[in-house]
């Protein structure tokens, strides 16, 4: 935890409140607010089927760019090959990155819902809120898992922010963040319920709908499966490619 | 130019002009072999295409395919400007290459603003995408209902957008963090120039906001070019804009210049 911890405050780009404030928190702002406003203009959804959706999408901007920064940067900063060679526990090194990430995704999602509801008059089930924070926790920590999936590719590939700037816009697409999924074709619905925030959203939505109960925890459960799958691919990926990078030098070419 | 051995130099206008159409294409070249703007001008708009699309498909609601197309399109011209422009003058100054550019004998703000007309340019590639992808993948009907004047709204938004981001890149030069600044803006300019949300669905207090940012007018000339109406005054609209930030800009570059020469920290990050 707390190599984790100093990787964080060393690794995380937007750490100082001058990058926290616009990119975690305004910018979220604004999606939320830009695609409310769409769903009105299109009248395909409430404004809390938005509010939702996005908030809690959104803590995947510190699972998905957070993880990458924390594993990739390593290597970008040479600071990798040092890392590897030490006998520390891989699993250790691996997990506690991920802590820092999950809680700044679980504060934006709680900013995102906080603000929704003094702006746009956004007004969960009382009832629900325990269950409803639960959701957003687990959907945090699936988006973290798949970040750690995102940031193992950096350590073979170059430009990995690439990768993970598809990801982050494919996901608004995919998950039913924006679109309803029953509108998706098939093969798209299919794909969505093997990635991050798809059912976390939809417990969410039916949560702050007030009609929780099974399905609802059926889905945040689902969730979870999903985002321990992405994290122990994202490990076996990792130490896939510190093998294959001890070999072949990989770490120290930019 | 020369004659009978003397060389005579080329008219001012004119070598600023060659100063100006080398560094746009330049730049254009370079700028079209990045994959964060490939990334930035060609998937992101396609996504956000898709979203609105699919959008308008299952909601109440019904606009036509065209108008999403092309809101997506300025969409993209408005991230490639804002991650492109908005450190322009810091990312010279971090590549060592500020100083020579100072010095060169020409005006810095022509080599600015090539640089700025030709990342707006590339974003011209997030238009012809959402067009192409309404009429492949949505099955939109593509015809222009003034070609000519839809060539002509997509030149003037383009170099009014590139206008905008000379004006960002030397304000954004006095902010350390300038690419925070450039996360934060993409979506509100989105959402209060009605690229994807009619302006009538907007709060009225941002009514003046759109008024003085260009793809608003850009974005208008081209729905009335492609699907019918009068895109003259609000490409005029587009001109006029492109004029004030042409003047902002030379004013700022100006200012920026004096203060870094004065400081002498035209070399520091």
């Amino acid at each position: 935890m707390i190599g984790g911890l100093i990787s964080y405050r060393a690794l995380f780009y937007w750490i100082s409140p001058w990058q926290y404030v616009p990119t975690m928190l305004a910018a979220p702002l604004f999606q939320i607010l830009f695609f409310v406003y769409l769903g009105r203009s299109t009248g395909v959804g409430s404004t809390s089927f938005f509010v939702v959706g996005n908030s809690i999408q959104i803590c995947s901007m510190a699972g998905i760019y957070g993880m990458t920064m924390a594993i990739s940067n390593e290597r970008q900063f040479q600071t990798l090959s040092p890392i590897l060679a030490t006998p520390s526990n891989r699993l250790a090194i691996f997990l506690g990155r991920g802590l820092p990430v999950l809680i700044t995704g679980f504060q934006t999602t709680c900013f995102g819902f906080l603000v929704s509801a003094l702006i746009l008059g956004f007004r969960p089930a009382p009832a629900s809120l325990p269950l409803l924070l639960v959701a957003v926790v687990v959907t945090a920590a699936s988006c973290t898992g798949f970040g750690m999936a995102l940031g193992s590719v950096g350590l073979r590939v170059r430009d990995v922010f690439l990768i993970s700037n598809i990801a982050y816009f494919a996901v608004l697409l995919v998950c039913g963040v924006e679109v309803p999924l029953s509108q998706l074709p098939g093969s798209v619905r299919v794909l969505a319920q093997f990635l991050p925030l798809t059912h976390g959203i939809a417990a969410g939505r039916l949560l702050a709908a007030g009609r929780g109960g099974a399905t609802a925890i059926a889905d945040i459960l689902w969730e979870l499966a999903v985002g321990v799958a992405w994290a122990a691919f994202a490990y076996l990926l990792f130490r896939y490619f510190e093998r294959s990078g001890r070999r072949t030098g990989a770490f120290d070419r930019l | 130019m020369s004659a009978a051995g003397v060389t005579v130099p080329a008219p001012q206008p004119l070598r600023w002009l060659r100063v100006l159409v080398v560094g746009w294409f330049y730049q254009l070249k370079m700028q079209a072999q990045s994959g964060f703007m490939i990334m930035t001008a060609l998937v992101q708009p396609l996504i956000f295409a898709t979203i609105a699309m699919a959008d308008q498909q299952a909601g109440s609601r019904s606009l036509p395919i065209l108008f999403y197309a092309l809101g997506a399109g300025i969409m993209g011209i408005w991230s490639t400007v804002v991650f492109g422009c908005g450190g322009v003058i810091s990312w010279q100054r971090h590549q060592g290459m500020l100083e020579p550019l100072v010095m060169a004998p020409v005006p810095f703000v022509l080599v600015l603003m090539g640089i700025t007309l030709g990342t707006a340019t590339v974003g011209l590639y997030s238009m012809g995408a959402t067009l192409l992808w309404a009429a492949v993948v949505f099955r939109a009907h593509v015809q222009l209902a003034d070609p000519l004047a839809f060539t002509l709204a997509a030149v003037v938004t383009v170099v009014s957008l590139g206008l905008l981001g000379l004006v960002m890149g030397s304000s954004f030069v006095l902010y350390r963090n300038s690419n925070s600044i450039s996360n934060m803006l993409e979506y509100p300019v989105w959402l209060v120039t009605g690229l994807l949300v009619p302006l009538s669905l907007l709060p009225g207090w941002t009514h003046p906001l759109a008024y003085v940012l260009a793809p608003t007018w850009g974005v208008l000339a081209l729905r009335a070019a492609a699907l019918g109406g009068q895109p003259l005054p609000d490409i005029g609209w587009c001109l006029l804009a492109s004029l004030a930030y042409l003047a902002l800009g030379v004013w700022l570059v100006g200012r920026v210049e004096v203060r870094a020469r004065r400081t002498a920290t035209l070399t520091f990050q």
